[in-house]
């Protein structure tokens, strides 16, 4: 079962329950008016990650890709028992929780288990759905292995952070195990014997090999508690009226073995067309989809970072009384910060912690995110050509009455624009690449989409071959218009 | 007696250590040409740029027409920038703009003149300086003698009452002191005031209505060309017009 918690977002997490007091903690205090929210604001938004069929996943319904599997009919369910619209989200495994406690989302369901490290943090209602843990392997190997104590001398593949890989850890003899993060690698190592096999969840392999002839599923006989292999939705913490209202759902789900019954055939549906027509072309509208999300955030991210580069080069440079020199140190400081942290981690920051006071979709999080982060390089390349520019230019300007500000707008801005256009450039043309970044925020950009397209075609290197030629044709054709630009002003 | 356009009163001027003004007081009178000759290093571009303040005084006083620049705020020193023209060694011609644009960005964008008039002011300039067929030249495509004719176009653009020169010929080929020293001329000649930092004795000596000999960042001499040429007072300055008019 799916329960990692990337250390770095449970840092984030923290971050912001201590910039932010009231985050959950009083929601736990406060009467309990959980349900009642909900009811008056009439949508219930679900977050899921879908890239685990057949729990959750994306498939194309009506040439649309949309979020499908048992869980969203759990969901769907559960919304229309309280009354309500069902929304939603679509975001990383490892963001979900934090999601959660951020109020991005109003419940979770993405196979979560409800552990007891989880339970700390989030109120579990009973759970919905018992599984338990088979090993895919390669259909040729199926006379040599049996279950879990088979592959003593060989290798083991599972997802990195689930129960799944620790089990195989801990309960094997002699095995090497690999963790990667996401099944569709997992499979694809398996063809290429890179592994030997892959320990995953019952409906996951089931899907897996009913979509595949060349692979077959063993059982594993891991020894698991039940809150290891089951799953539950999750509300945040204190939102009791709410929990006892869906459990009862939850309670009829299982009664009437609705799983089971209805939920995981009409999940296989979706897994079955998906199979009919793998062919990247068939998928032309996802990447599409793709680079047009990439190149909106990289034409609004450079355009921002733009403006703040300026700005903050314009700020690094101030120099004489205590407020300009105030707004040097600041720049500065702001300029090395940025520069020091990893962009991923200022994109979760932006998502994650400005969503407490303002609530921010992604993609505009993302575009936040990258123009402060751009913004700090440029404006270090502009404070470059700004210096590159002869003080004698400086001097002329201001022999002739223009003010400080006219003349750098005038005479130093744009000669220094001209020496820094390829280092710009190239600032843009690395934003195409790294805008790929705000994928883990869940915006539907080409990497997004590669991962997408790839759960859903259980094809591992196609669509990234696909986003590889897309990428280099977006960043060629971006770098000959730079060229024919960069020659226009040396003629001028 | 008239007011005299510029006053300097005590003006000292130190990077770190090294005082390279000492202490000057001199006045500038309306129509006078001066020319401050010395050897280099003195401080004559130092003290050039004091005058508009380019390079801010230590002590001292600077005064244009009454008013004191060393305590006045930043939009005052703008302002009475304006009046004071300058053409430097190396031209600082803005070189991503036409010749014609570098004359009009001052006016249109500091004294708000409207584009039809501003054009029509270039071209005259240029035709006064003979280089209107170039209006639309980039720099780059200029001898030096052209560019240091357009770059006295430009400050003049602003209409200013005094023109401060330092070494404009300086930088120059031989052949082409001549066509910016005609100019040069030409303005003395309409009655404008100049500073003009210089090593063209024959101008010196044609031009200027006072000499001021400076060196050791004072200013030594302050006599009339016939005067100073013929009878230099200073040790300082017959050494110096011994090597120079060697
Ligand atoms: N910006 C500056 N910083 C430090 N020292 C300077 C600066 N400008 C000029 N000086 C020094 O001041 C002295 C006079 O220079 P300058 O005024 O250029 O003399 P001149 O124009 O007569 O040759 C020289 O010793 C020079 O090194
Ligand atoms: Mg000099």
């Amino acid at each position: 079962m799916k329960k990692r918690f990337g250390l770095l977002l449970a840092l984030i997490a923290a971050l912001v329950m201590l910039v932010v007091p009231v985050g959950n903690t009083t929601h736990a205090q406060a009467a309990d008016n959980s349900l009642e929210k909900i009811q008056k604001k009439g949508v219930l938004v679900m977050g899921t990650s879908p890239d685990y069929p057949p729990y959750e996943f994306q498939a194309t319904v009506n040439g649309k890709s949309t979020v499908v599997g048992m869980d969203v009919q759990i969901g769907k369910k559960v919304a229309k028992d309280l009354g309500v619209k069902l929304k939603i989200k679509s975001m990383s495994f490892d963001s979900l929780l934090v999601a959660l406690q951020t109020g991005k989302i109003d419940m979770i369901i993405s196979g979560m288990n409800p552990t007891p490290a989880r339970r700390k943090n989030v109120a579990f209602t009973h759970t919905y759905y018992q599984g338990g843990y088979d090993i895919v392997i390669n259909k040729t190997d199926k006379a040599k292995y049996k279950n879990k104590d088979s592959f003593s001398g060989g290798t083991l593949g599972a997802q990195t952070g689930t129960t799944q890989y620790n089990a195989s850890k801990s309960q094997t003899k002699n095995t090497t195990v690999k963790g990667m993060t996401s099944q569709s690698d997992l499979i694809l190592a398996l063809q290429s014997h890179k592994l030997d096999g892959v320990a995953m969840e019952k409906p996951s392999a089931e899907a897996y090999v009913s979509n595949n002839k060349q692979l077959a599923a063993i059982p594993s006989d891991f020894n698991m508690s039940s809150s290891a292999t089951s799953s539950a939705i999750a509300f945040r913490k204190g939102s009791t009226s709410l929990v006892n209202k869906v459990n009862k759902t939850v309670d009829q789900i299982k009664k009437e073995n609705l799983v089971k019954k209805d939920y995981l055939p009409a999940a296989g549906k979706y897994l079955k067309t998906n199979t009919v027509n793998t062919s990247m072309t068939h998928y032309w509208k996802a990447f599409l989809t793709g680079i047009e999300y990439t190149l909106i955030i990289t034409v609004c991210s450079v355009f921002f970072g733009f403006i703040i580069g300026i700005l903050l080069a314009l700020a690094r440079m101030a120099k004489g009384n205590f407020f300009k020199n105030l707004l040097r140190w600041i720049a500065t400081a702001y300029v090395e910060f940025i520069r020091g942290t990893p962009m991923m981690v200022q994109v979760m920051f932006v998502y994650f912690g400005l969503g407490l006071f303002v609530n921010l979709p992604a993609l505009t999080s993302g575009i936040i995110a990258i123009s402060l982060n751009s913004g700090a390089y440029v404006a270090e390349y502009i404070r470059g050509g700004i210096n590159s520019v002869n003080i004698g230019q400086t001097e002329a300007a201001r022999s002739l009455g223009m003010s400080n500000g006219e003349t750098m707008r005038y005479v130093v801005l744009p000669q220094a624009l001209k020496n820094i256009w390829p280092s710009l450039g190239n600032e843009f043309i690395t934003l195409i690449k790294d805008s790929s970044i705000v994928s883990i925020i869940g915006v539907t950009e080409l990497i997004y989409q590669s991962n997408i397209v790839r759960s859903d075609t259980y094809r591992g290197v196609a669509p990234i071959v696909v986003i590889m030629v897309l990428y280099f044709i977006l960043t060629f054709t971006a770098s000959r218009i730079l060229n024919y630009f960069e020659r226009k002003m040396q003629h001028d | 007696m008239t007011k005299p356009v510029i006053e300097v009163e005590k003006l000292a001027k130190s990077f770190g250590e090294n005082q390279v003004l000492k202490e000057i007081t001199e006045q500038v009178n309306p129509g006078q040409v001066i020319v401050v000759i010395g050897p280099s290093g003195g401080g004559k571009s130092t003290f050039l740029r004091c005058l508009n303040l380019l390079e801010t005084p230590t002590s001292g006083k600077v005064a244009f027409e009454g008013h004191d620049l060393t305590t006045m705020d930043t939009k005052g020193v703008n302002s009475l920038r304006e009046k004071m023209g300058m053409v430097f060694q190396g031209f600082n011609l803005f070189p991503n703009m036409t010749v014609l644009e570098n004359i009009k960005l001052a006016p249109m964008k500091v004294k708000g003149t409207d584009d039809a008039s501003a054009t029509k002011r270039a071209h005259e300039l240029l035709e006064r300086v003979g280089l209107d067929d170039h209006a639309d030249a980039f720099p780059d495509s200029l001898s030096g003698g052209q560019a240091q004719r357009v770059a006295i176009a430009r400050a003049l653009a602003m209409d200013p009452e005094v023109m401060l020169f330092d070494e404009p010929t300086s930088a120059l080929d031989p052949e082409m002191v001549g066509e910016v020293l005609n100019v040069m001329q030409e303005l003395a000649k309409e009655g404008m005031t100049m500073v003009v930092v210089t090593h063209e004795m024959g101008f010196a000596k044609s031009v200027a209505d006072r000499i001021w000999f400076m060196a050791d960042g004072y200013i030594q001499e302050n006599n009339t060309p016939d005067e100073f040429f013929a009878h230099p007072e200073t040790e300082r300055a017959k050494d110096f017009l011994s090597k120079i008019l060697m």
